[in-house]
This record gives C-alpha cells, structure tokens and sequence, in this order.
C-alpha cells in the first residue's frame, strides 16, 4: 500500500496453498538470493513442498535471472513446482494513467468507510477496508480496518489496520497518540512520551511498527501519479 | 405544563453525583420551583444522608414502582427548602427490582406532579442506569478532571446519545493551584475529549464533606463556592443565560499589589 523508496529486495507473501515470492530486480542478484534464503530459513519446514510463483513485479525482460533464482531454489530447499507469475490482465500503466490523467477513478466504486464526528470511549468502529475519521477518536475507543486508517484529528484509543494480517498498512493521523497499534499482525504498544508534535504515521518496516513525522517523510511525496486504492 | 426529568450520571462512581444532584435539586427548589429528587442508586442509597432526611424514610422508590404506595407517601418534604421532595432508594433491594415499564409509568406521574425530577444514577452502565435514564428529557454528565472520570463520562455520553440525550457537562473539583502547576487536567482539556456543552464548573471546596456529612444542603451556604457554582449551574439548566464562570486560585489584596508593584 505504501510505496516506500528504499523496497525490500524480496517479498514473500501466502498466496492460496503455495507462496508467491516478488523479487526487485534492481537489487543486486547476491542481495536477492541472500534475501530469499533468509526468508526460507525463518518459515524452515513451512515451505517443505509448496507450491512457489516468482514473480518481479512490473519490470519485465528477467528471465535469465528468475531461471537462475528458479534454480537457486530447486538445489537448496525442498520445494514443490515453481512457476513464474501469469501473465497480469491488468491495463497497461500508461493506458492506467491516461485514465487517470482524464479521471478516470470517477468511475472507481470506493471501499473506503468515511465517518465525521467524534469516536467516543467505548466504540468500535469496523471497516472492511481503508478506514477515514473527520474528528477525534478518544481514549477507550477501537478502529479496526482491513487497509489504512486515517483519522483528520487526534488519535487515541486502540487502532488495528490492515486487518487480519495485511502489514503494508498505515495508519496516519494529525496528533498521533494511540495506546495501542497494531498493523496487520505486527502489534506496539503506545508511547508513554507524547509524540512529536504535527502529523505522524505509523507502518511497518523490518518487522516492527515504527512512527514517523509525516511531514518529513511522508511516504507518498515521491509517488508521481495519483493512485486509486 | 408537564415537568421535566433531568438524570445526573457519569459514568465512573465518586465523582460527585450525589452532591450534584442534592445541590441542584435544592438550588431549583430555591428558584421556586416545585422539585423531586430521586435516589436511583437501589441498594446503595445515600441522597438521604446528604439532604439530612434519612429518619424520616418510611417507603422508597420501589414501594412506589411496585405499587405499595403512592408517590406522595413516599416523597419526603425537607423542611429547610420549601417545595423540595426526596423520593429515597431502597437499601435492602438491588438494582434488577425496578423494570423499565415501572419506571417509565412513575416517571410520567411525576412529570406531572413537579416541575423538575432530578435522577441520580448509580455508578456504572448497567440495569440501574439504564433505568435512571430511560424516561430522562435531559442529561448532566459529572466529571473530575481525572484521566480515569474523563474516560467513563466519554462512554456515558456516548450511550447517552445513543438514547438521543445530548448531556450536558460539570466538571467537579476543579484545584485551579493544581490545575496551574499541571499536576490536574484543566477544565479545557476535559472539554477538549468530551466536546460536549458546559452546565458549569465547580471548585473543590472543603464545605462540600462537613454538609454531606451534616445533611446540610450546600446552596444555603453563601461562603461555599461549590454551592455557588451549583447554584449558576440550576439556574443555566433552568433556562437562564449566564457566562460560565472559571475557577481562579484565590489572591489576596497584598499579593495582587506586589505584583502590580513587580514585588514578586
């Protein structure tokens, strides 16, 4: 969701009963390899027999170095039939963004759940996906959303996005003070100090839920095109 | 004309219901009204004590939801107040006696017989407050400034909209030497997570106990700030308009010359 700058080398994400592996081909390979031996370690006899898609995102024109990364995997785990991702039936980015540029999400049905108003002690507010609060959410209260979150106001009380177990959630809001975060299946606790003052986000980056000012990093600053999420 | 029900809640227990709800209750009275307080607080009732009236008890209010007497038996006349009435909660009962319909039913008689009821709910967001509630035309949510009290009124008024109430807020105990050393939430902050409108704000002030304790009501007390502020607070929700009024740490003469004199 967030489209930070410095991506991870390699992504490996459930995908139906297999695993669906996204390599960044503008790492270098040794990265990548390391990377993906790293991962397997961890998930060890997990991916004993599962099915893997190899996948490199939007860059075309890598054959020769899935073929290499394919066999990487074929010699050093135990692991069933290894494909490369199907051929995306999605619209071509330049013909995405000549219906952007004419505005062309006019016509996007919204899954985003938009709510005025203060949240009060007590509330649960449950979004099925991207969760956005005019207003402030007070201590006692809980937001939980399948995407982001955002709240135009101050956040306290417990917040959940990217609900069940989507990390690449973010949760945005202008006085960040919530007791308790949680992103996807990655949980912090609140700060004791009071945050920095002005917007902050939350995301999740090595594993941790980290805040930034959002001001100095926002995470969409360097993204050229508007985008429908 | 019909009267009107005012429940006095917060949530959180100890944060001044009791005594909001007697000084309230006394200062309508005191405007010429004819009032009737009611204990809501079935098992743990304590309005009596602190109107003074607890020997003169002989039904409360579920001998009359229950039928075992009538409204005027059991509403007690104080003697010090003209047109004030107590209707006292039963100590020996808990809180799933009342139902909601014989509340309701009593609710409607009462309207008719006073100008104001006032209802003190009990602590807590269960059966008897909901039963303090139910036939309610208007709300008033105490609130401390403490982190804890704020946090149970927010849910308090949350339900009480829920029920299409839009209370309204007194934030008790205010320590304006407290509150300027940082060591209290302001009445600003309070007001700032609650967002809802102000009845008044009472200082904490030591004449509050020694009339709880004595039964003496506090709006007769002219040297008592709490009674003070109570008062205001009676006529705002009787419909007059009067500038909320900020607790200020007491100066004297001799601190306020050297300090224009840049003495201190």
């Amino acid at each position: 969701m967030i489209n930070f700058d410095n991506t991870a080398p390699v992504k490996l994400k459930g995908a139906g009963s297999g695993l669906w592996i996204t390599i960044d081909p503008s790492h270098p390979e040794s990265e990548i390899i390391a990377e993906i031996d790293r991962l397997f370690e961890k998930i060890k006899h997990l991916a004993i027999n599962v099915d893997i898609v190899l996948d490199t995102g939007d860059v075309g024109g890598q054959e020769e170095l899935v073929d290499r990364i394919k066999s990487h995997l074929k010699s050093n785990f135990e692991l069933g039939t290894i494909s490369t991702s199907p051929k995306k039936r999605s619209i071509p980015t330049e013909r995405r963004r000549q219906r952007d540029l004419s505005r062309g999400w006019n016509h996007h049905k919204s899954d985003v759940l938009m709510l005025r108003g203060r949240v009060r002690s007590g509330q649960k507010i449950n979004a099925g996906k991207h969760l956005v609060i005019t207003g402030d959410v007070n201590p006692g209260a809980e937001l939980t959303a399948g995407g982001d979150i955002i709240v135009l106001g101050t956040l306290a009380g417990k917040v959940h996005a990217g609900y069940p177990k989507n990390d690449g959630a973010m949760i945005f809001s202008l006085v960040f003070n919530p007791s308790l975060v949680k992103i996807g299946l990655i949980t912090a606790t609140g700060a004791s100090e009071p945050g920095t003052q002005g917007p902050e986000f939350a995301c999740v980056e090595q594993g941790i839920v980290v805040v930034k000012n959002y001001m100095k990093e926002n995470p969409f600053k360097r993204m050229p095109w508007p985008e429908v999420i | 004309m019909e009267g009107k029900i005012i429940v006095v809640t917060s949530g959180k227990g100890g944060v001044g219901k009791t005594t909001a709800t007697s000084s309230i209750g006394a200062a309508l009275a005191l405007e010429g009204k004819r009032v009737a307080i009611v204990d809501m607080d079935i098992g743990l009732r304590n309005l009596d004590v602190v109107m003074g009236l607890e020997n003169r008890i002989v039904f409360n209010i579920v001998d009359v939801v229950q039928g075992r007497c009538k409204i005027d038996q059991a509403a007690i006349r104080d003697r010090r107040i003209e047109n004030l009435f107590l209707i006292p909660a039963s100590q020996s009962d808990n809180k799933n006696v009342l139902t909601s319909t014989g509340v309701e039913r009593i609710a409607k008689e009462l309207r008719k017989k006073f100008d104001y009821v006032i209802m003190d709910s009990p602590a807590g967001i269960e059966r008897g407050f909901e039963n303090a509630i139910i036939s309610a035309n208007e709300a008033v949510v105490v609130c401390t400034p403490d982190v804890s009290a704020v946090r149970d009124a927010d849910r308090v008024i949350g339900l009480l909209y829920a029920r299409s109430l839009e209370p309204k807020l007194i934030v008790n105990r205010i320590e304006p030497v407290r509150v300027e050393r940082g060591e209290m939430l302001s009445h600003e902050d309070v007001l700032e997570i609650l967002s809802i409108d102000l009845a008044g704000l009472v200082p904490m002030d030591e004449k509050v106990l020694i009339s709880s304790n004595t039964g003496t009501p506090l709006v007769l007390q002219n040297d008592s700030t709490a009674g003070q502020a109570f008062r205001r607070i009676a006529k705002r929700l009787n419909g007059e308009k009067i500038p909320i009024e900020i607790p200020n740490r007491k100066t004297s003469v001799w601190s306020k010359l050297s300090k224009t004199f840049g003495l201190r």
